[in-house]
């Protein structure tokens, strides 16, 4: 099997952070071109595989290479991953798939008709801890009938910056709580049928940018199952340590399972003065994870095989943030 | 010193167990007086001989006993509104189990014989009276985390049945006598502590509360999401979830963000760890419940208004009936207190 040509645009925070490390790690596999509207960033990420380095996206996709890594900010998700498909490249694109759930169904569409992969960065599901309690679940048959998820961090980011920017990024509730709601689908192994959205601004970036900062969803699924989802860039955490915490309770018919890294003191007091425990600076999950999400990816490429997490799971997770957020708009639960 | 003469009227409610020893320990508390109506009277029984306190087939001869000036009303909750008013009727004041009763009406009923018959009524809510939150609130009054922003509050138990053996707990499962299973048990508590921390009231409440884990005709798990008046969110997760084997066991808990801090606040109840076949915690002591009686007590004694009212327990029944309402449709309600 020949070896893949790769092309990445999009060389900020999550390419230095993640893909950049794990790329190249992965021997399979060439990337032979960066492409960044910054042509100071695209030239530093291509020095990093000595590849080429873009600041235009057509001359990028006028290369001969098989697939894109679309690592941008979500509003520019759909049109580079629909150019890409029409330019005949496989796309793997960052979640959430798109900021609207129409861009994502034209994604979709546009991969099932150019006969190319689509896949999505769901890094959750690559994850050695959620991995591993999915199959003691299975297992030891707990059949999750409540699952509670919380995924926080003090976003360490100044107000001006993209993540705050609703248009941008969809917010808190689409950005970690795309997370979220496909976690909660990948483990109750059920179809959502309503949720409910709730949304406050805590920090100023928040509240300048008129967006959420803190949201929770209560998400029902068939069978009477339901998870609620608590996502938050507004935990007072101390941002130098880009401390992201997670914490999951899951509630079966045969048991429980429980996850949380702060489970000692009577009264654990965080504030700006402590350092908390942490395993990866600014990162939601392990280095490994990305690793084998893309290596899973670039195999799912080359065999012609279907994906553990497919595009339209990433569509579903999209489309229950942004009801819980169409929900949080109205003040009322919105059906799916 | 003068000693108050309590009887406990029913021991439906384990708690009972627990009210009785914190009272036969009590310095400035006599347990005189115990009656064995509803579930588990031979339980009643056991205890009154072993705490040397007269028994009572049923609670109405019990209240003529003049020598007992306050009760402890544990009977099934379907009976509150009927003991309550007739502890009030017969001049003795009242501890009376949570919740306050099955409908806001009743509720009203017991509080206008209180006030009626100038007795004192107190509610029993624990967590308040914990070290672990009475710390939280202090810190959060002295400005440690900033405007508080966020709540998620647990209260959750083990599978009750199998919580206490020897004890009949079959009425907890009877909507009739209970008002609800898992979150009719356990979410006062949780509101009690959200009510005092807040300040404030919610306005609006989503819940999702249901018989999900057991496959009890009641409900053993629920949350529910509530916006305050002052801007504060909440979550409130309540039930029997918890299974015979987490070693946590009972779990009341608090994640309180503030806008500049965050207290993560955890085990109410001091406690050591048994392991045998199986993992068991024991409480070695209950400070909560000692407060409880304490602060009671002290009311009473010196005429002074007790620290939660059948207002509040009303105020606190109104919301949980909204979430059981908001939960049946499906459908955000909106509260009015």
């Amino acid at each position: 099997m020949k070896e893949l040509k790769i092309g990445v645009v999009g060389c900020g925070n999550i390419f230095n952070l993640a893909h950049k490390p794990a790329l190249k790690n992965i021997e399979s596999i060439k990337v032979i071109a960066c492409a960044d509207i910054d042509g100071e960033r695209a030239r530093e990420g291509a020095k990093a595989f000595n590849a080429k380095a873009f600041q235009s996206l057509d001359e990028f996709l006028d290369l001969d290479f098989d697939v894109v890594e679309v690592l941008t900010p979500t509003y520019a998700h759909a049109e580079i991953a629909i150019k890409a498909l029409k330019a005949g490249k496989h796309v793997i694109v960052e979640k959430p798939i798109a900021l609207t759930t129409e861009e994502a169904e034209k994604m979709v569409q546009t991969a099932e008709k150019e006969e190319l992969k689509l896949f999505v960065g769901h890094v959750r599901r690559f994850d050695k801890r959620w991995v591993q309690m999915k199959d003691v679940i299975r297992k030891r048959n707990i059949l999750p009938m409540h699952i509670r998820k919380r995924e926080v961090q003090n976003l360490p980011f100044p107000a001006h910056y993209w993540y705050w920017d609703e248009n941008k990024s969809g917010g808190v509730a689409l950005d970690l709580g795309v997370h979220v709601t496909d976690f909660l689908r990948w483990f109750f192994e059920s179809e959502p049928l309503e949720v409910l959205g709730t949304g406050k601004a805590i920090k100023e970036e928040a509240k300048s940018n008129d967006t959420f900062d803190h949201f929770i969803m209560v998400v029902k699924f068939e069978g009477g199952k339901t998870g609620i989802a608590e996502v938050s860039w507004a935990y007072p955490y101390p941002s130098r340590y880009g401390v992201f915490y997670h914490h999951v309770d899951i509630i079966g018919k045969n048991g429980r399972i429980r996850y949380t890294p702060l489970d000692t003191p009577v009264v654990g007091v965080a504030k700006a003065n402590f350092e908390m425990p942490r395993f990866s600076p600014l990162l939601s999950t392990f280095p490994d994870a990305f690793e084998r999400e893309l290596r899973h990816f670039f195999e799912c490429i080359k065999k012609d095989i279907e994906p553990k997490v497919t595009a339209e799971d990433a569509l579903i997770a999209l489309e229950i943030a942004e009801k819980a957020k169409e929900s949080a708009r109205k003040g009322e639960v919105v059906r799916l | 010193m003068k000693k108050l003469n309590f009887g406990i009227i029913s021991y439906a409610h384990p708690h009972a167990l627990r009210y009785a020893s914190t009272i036969a320990q009590s310095r400035r508390a006599k347990l005189c007086a115990i009656s064995g109506d509803g579930a588990n009277s031979d339980v009643a029984k056991g205890e009154a001989k072993k705490y040397g306190a007269k028994f009572y087939k049923n609670y109405e001869d019990l209240l003529k006993n003049k020598n007992v000036e306050a009760v402890y009303i544990a009977i099934e909750t379907y009976r509150h509104k009927e003991v309550a008013i007739r502890a009030a009727e017969e001049g003795k004041h009242i501890l009376l189990e949570k919740p306050i009763a099955l409908t806001l009406e009743d509720a009203d009923e017991v509080i206008k014989a209180a006030e009626k018959n100038d007795v004192k009524l107190m509610l029993p809510f624990n967590p308040r009276f914990t070290e672990p939150l009475i710390k939280a609130k202090g810190m959060i009054k002295a400005g440690e985390i900033g405007a508080l922003e966020y709540i998620h509050a647990i209260s959750e138990n083990v599978k009750p049945p199998i919580f206490l053996q020897g004890l009949d707990m079959s009425w907890f499962l009877d909507i009739n006598k209970s008002g609800g299973g898992g979150f009719m048990d356990t979410a006062p508590h949780g509101i009690d502590s959200l009510l005092w921390l807040t300040k404030s009231v919610p306005k609006k409440v989503f819940a999702d509360i249901g018989a999900k884990i057991y496959g009890f005709p009641v409900d053993d798990i629920g949350t529910a999401v509530l916006e305050f008046k002052n801007g504060i969110l909440a979550v409130l997760t309540a039930g029997w979830g918890n299974p015979k084997g987490y070693s946590y066991g009972l779990e009341i808990k608090y994640y309180l963000v503030g806008r500049e801090g965050f207290l993560d606040v955890r085990t109410a109840y001091p406690d050591f760890t048994v392991y045998q076949d199986r993992a068991e915690k024991i409480y070695w002591d209950r400070p909560d419940v000692r407060g409880i009686v304490g602060s009671f007590v002290t009311a009473v004694l010196k005429d002074k208004d007790v620290p939660i009212s059948g207002e509040d327990a009303k105020k606190n029944l109104a919301i949980i009936l909204a979430a059981y309402e908001s939960s049946r449709k499906g459908k955000v309600v909106h509260i009015d207190l």
